[in-house]
């Protein structure tokens, strides 16, 4: 049955987004912000880096407001001045990106302003953007959150999230289903997924995680993984992805909204965030954290395997 | 173009039995870059060393591979080999078709067929060798010595008169160890004071030496010949260079009564205090815990009786960091207490034997004490009830020793020599007493000791009674010893006034938080484990670190004099040189994919990773990328496992010789 959503607070959002984004360009705290900005088709939006207070006018928060903003901060995309401090509006799911890159040193607290944005969820990557969000509309990820409102920024706007409850959680449904299935008719699904894969490397572009400047799976001496979109070279990135991703993704699903083909890329995330919450008691989250649990030991650790 | 050189070794029969070199050699010397192939039955020994370095020279060869045993075995051998013969010796690598080939298979077929494949990845693998220049690390010339017992002192002593800087660092407040606390030594009955205290002052006056008592070591960081070690300096509250010594704070200081460790509680001290009147340094520590000034704030005696104005109740502890190149560790050992069992041991204890229940119930150390012409009865043996002198002595060994089923299944070696001394002691002091061992076997492998043990019972009128004790109870003021005697074959019970408990050597407490900061392995019981039992008995397997005395293993003082010389030998072996040479198998990281995400830095087990900023020539900051120093480098590769863009590599396991293997097979 559909639900409705109520986002009303949006325009309170976003007419403190704009104020909070005048007052500290005008004054110099941040040299740019990076923000969503209405684009072209009726209701959609897109992202904007802003460096003049008159520019704040610009930004806005809605529905359509999809996109991860931390990948404008990491050192493999040149969009940004590298000097100064930032402003970025930032949604939970996004803090948590932010919060992984200060872990692994890509980003220092101090040279951010974080203008945290309370959330009620957004649109799905295949909804027409003026579409009213709804439990039908909304996209997977938010039917799991339960980080609304982003903690520890520097500005959040003074509103209060309404509470949707009853919403299916779609990814947990989804693993559960797949765990469910024997091995072979896993691999079967997996296989047919990633045969899809035409490899565009969208999902590594987008990935706030993703911030090498030279991919493994871009070495050729020796070459780690096929480049051609066969199914061995596939099979070998999307597994490789998912490793590296392991207990550092926090499932902004921006890999998963940018697929072409459709992969579910979030759900394998997921899966293996859930293996690492299972066996480490690990959890990406807005901690800034040392290391990871791939990259420590301690004698809680499972060792059955080693028998 | 390599031009490669494959040479099989038959190692006598142990290969060519299972596998046809001859043809293996045929074989790979069709491969493409092998200019050269043969075999030969022994390439270890002279003559197979003097065919690969003719070899060499005669057909121009470029890389080398020798198809023989482990390269645990024999790789520095060869490796030398290509060195004199004017090759980079990394230009030289092992196929191992012993281990992995002829021992393990049978069919010849099968294994000789095997044996080409395991050469033939070799072969692909040395061509992407690299020219590898032997790393060199300065060395600092000065050493710590950690504990001041015996071990500590004569290490310590050794490194300093070779013209080396020593810092000396010891938890209690005076050094001297055990041995100071010791009567009488076997197997010449000298007094342990009289050769001990001697020394204990050359530590002292020795230019050489810097004496960190009452201190204990903090942190360690660093390698062999570039430690940095942080000593924390415990609060005296009494200043060591204002004091002179003079002791006149100990006699005013109103709190006595406080049992004094070093005579095993049998006497007592005041809470500013020296543990024994020989201490070195002697100057005084406040035991804060006891003292009234700093239980109420009241009192202050000290204080005001001290001519120097010493005392400082506001001191804090402080720390220093030490460069030294080398560590010896001398941290000794203690005795087993057999009624305090360590929680989660494994150990069991004695509860039968009346330990801490019954007082003339004591352990050898406090019967030391007792016989000790400084110790608190002045030298009489006394019991320490009732202060009567015992008519009957019954001393029991392997308290705790070689016993698996209480949880120490070692030896501690002195224990059998001391008893045999305790008893000529007893029957110095005691004429008209009777003194009776209980023992398994009598253990006295050592210059002069056999002879000290057939003394005891010859001479000394020593009764042994070979069996075990079941039981021990008090009896009106004698204590009742149930036994047997198993070479007779009856019951023995000797009402006893006193009993000595030889009980088992321990390494002394937090033994293991030490290892791990100096990161150094130790074994199930915290006895610190040397690199080789019989071949690097001094050496830790972590390089730069040495072991002294009994933190090794159970140990007498010649002993533990003897390897404390040689821990010395091996300091002065590594000072001899400016500079050091180690293998350059290390990790080098591709600054070009480096994003400096520091997962390296994260997981590296040596500290070996450190930030290094990239600017360009107008100084501006390019980027900040990891930097592995390569005198820390362990060469365990972890960085390059976890290196996320492969920006991180061990020289000579790359990436792309590993996969150069896996190609050829």
């Amino acid at each position: 049955m559909t639900q409705p959503i109520d986002t009303s607070i949006y325009a309170a959002v976003t007419a403190a987004i704009q104020g909070e984004a005048k007052r500290i360009l005008s004054e110099g705290q941040v040299t740019a912000i990076v923000g969503y900005a209405a684009a072209r088709r009726k209701g959609s939006a897109q992202p904007i880096v802003i460096s003049q207070p008159d520019d704040a006018q610009k930004l806005i928060f809605t529905p359509a407001c999809v996109n991860n903003l931390a990948v404008y901060l990491t050192k493999a995309k040149k969009e940004i001045p590298k000097t100064g401090k930032i402003g970025i509006v930032v949604k939970g799911c996004d803090l948590k990106a932010l919060a992984g890159l200060m872990g692994e040193s890509q980003l220092k607290r101090e040279n951010l302003y974080l203008i945290g944005v309370p959330c009620a969820g957004v649109l799905g990557s295949t909804i027409q953007p003026d579409t009213e969000l709804t439990s039908d509309s909304i996209a997977p990820k938010c039917t799991e959150c339960n980080e609304r409102m982003p903690p520890e920024c520097d500005f959040v706007p003074a509103v209060q999230v309404p509470v949707n409850q009853g919403l299916e959680k779609k990814y947990a449904a989804e693993i559960a289903r797949l765990e469910a299935l024997t091995p072979q008719e896993r691999w079967a699904y997996w296989k047919e997924q990633f045969s899809k894969c035409i490899k565009c490397y969208a999902c590594r572009q987008v990935c706030p995680f993703c911030f090498c400047e030279q991919c493994l799976c871009d070495r050729n001496k020796p070459q780690m993984v096929e480049t051609t979109p066969r199914p061995a070279g596939n099979f070998a990135w999307h597994i490789v992805r998912a490793m590296h991703l392991a207990g550092r993704c926090a499932g902004c699903a921006e890999c998963e909204r940018v697929c072409p083909m459709d992969i579910p890329l979030n759900l394998l995330n997921r899966k293996m965030a859930k293996e690492l919450k299972e066996l480490f008691e690990h959890e990406a989250g807005f901690e800034v954290q040392e290391k990871g649990p791939l990259n420590s030991f301690t004698d809680k650790d499972d060792q059955s395997f080693i028998k | 173009m390599s031009r490669i050189g494959v040479f099989i070794c038959h190692c006598g029969e142990n290969i060519s039995r299972t596998v046809d070199v001859e043809r293996v050699a045929a074989q790979v010397g069709k491969l493409p870059g092998v200019a050269f192939s043969t075999d030969y039955k022994y390439m270890c020994s002279d003559p197979g060393q003097n065919l690969l370095k003719k070899a060499i020279q005669e057909q121009k060869l470029s890389h080398i591979v020798v198809a023989a045993c482990s390269p645990r075995m024999h790789e520095r051998t060869f490796r030398k080999a290509v060195e004199a013969a004017g090759l980079n010796p990394f230009l030289c690598e092992m196929a191992n078709i012993r281990e992995h080939c002829s021992w393990v298979h049978e069919d010849k077929e099968e294994a000789t067929a095997k044996a080409i494949e395991i050469v033939g990845m070799m072969v692909e693998r040395v061509k992407k060798n690299r020219v590898l220049p032997t790393i060199t690390v300065p060395v600092t010339k000065r050493s710590l010595v950690i504990g001041g017992g015996i071990a500590g002192i004569q290490a310590a002593l050794d490194i300093a008169d070779c013209g080396h800087e020593v810092i000396l660092v010891e938890r209690e407040p005076s050094i001297g160890g055990h041995m100071a606390q010791l009567s009488e030594t076997f197997p010449t009955l000298d007094c342990s004071q009289c050769i001990m205290t001697p020394k204990m002052v050359d530590v002292a006056n020795h230019p050489k030496i810097t004496l960190y008592t009452w201190s204990e070591v903090e942190l360690v960081e660093g390698y062999i010949g570039n430690f940095q070690v942080t000593i924390r300096r415990k609060a005296r509250s009494v200043d060591e260079d204002k004091c002179t010594g003079c002791g006149v704070c100990m006699e005013k200081c109103p709190i006595k009564k406080i049992p004094n460790k070093f005579d095993c509680n049998l006497g007592m001290r005041p809470a500013i205090y020296v543990p024994f009147p020989q201490a070195v340094p002697n100057t005084p520590v406040i035991d804060r815990a006891n003292c009234t000034k700093f239980k109420t704030g009241k009192c202050g005696l000290c204080q005001k009786v001290c001519g120097p104005g010493a005392i400082d109740y506001e001191q804090e502890d402080t720390l220093v960091v030490e460069p030294v190149g080398a560590i010896v560790v001398a941290t000794g050992f203690d005795l087993y207490t057999i009624d305090e069992k360590p929680k989660g041991s494994a150990i069991k204890g004695y509860g039968e034997f009346g330990h801490g229940k019954i007082p003339d119930v004591i352990d050898g150390m406090t019967f030391e004490r007792l016989a000790s012409a400084s110790g608190p009865t002045g030298g009489k043996i006394l019991r320490p009830s009732d202060g009567k002198e015992p008519k009957q002595i019954v001393f029991i060994q392997c308290i705790g020793s070689r016993a698996r089923e209480k949880g120490i299944s070692y030896c501690s070696k002195v224990c059998c020599m001391y008893t045999a001394k305790h008893t000529m002691l007893y029957h110095h002091k005691v004429h008209d007493g009777q003194a009776y061992v209980f023992f398994m076997d009598a253990r006295t492998p050592g210059k002069n000791y056999d002879e000290f043990w057939r003394r005891s019972i010859e001479e000394e009128e020593a009764v042994y009674i070979r069996g075990m004790v079941s039981r021990l109870y008090q009896k009106g003021d004698k204590i009742v010893v149930m036994g047997s005697d198993i070479a007779v074959g009856v019951q023995v019970e000797i009402e006893a006034d006193m009993v000595v408990l030889a009980t088992a050597v321990q390494p002394q407490k937090g033994a293991d938080s030490l290892a791990q900061k100096l990161g150094i392995s130790y074994d199930k019981y915290n006895f610190y484990s040397e690199a080789h039992a019989k071949l690097r008995p001094v050496e830790c397997a972590t390089a730069g670190i040495y072991l002294a005395g009994a933190c090794q293993g159970p140990k007498d003082i010649p002993d533990a004099v003897s390897q404390a010389s040689a821990a010395a030998a091996k300091v002065m072996t590594l000072f001899a040189k400016d500079k050091l040479e180690r293998e350059p198998i290390v990790a080098r990281v591709k600054e070009g994919g480096c994003v400096g995400c520091f997962a390296c830095k994260k997981v590296c087990a040596y500290g070996a990773v450190e930030e290094k900023e990239i600017r360009d020539r107008q100084g501006n900051l390019i980027k900040v990328v990891a930097y592995v120093n390569p005198g820390v480098c362990g060469g365990c590769g972890t960085c390059q496992a976890t290196c996320p863009s492969k920006s991180v590599e061990l020289d000579g396991y790359t990436d792309e010789q590993i996969v150069a293997m896996i190609e050829a097979l």
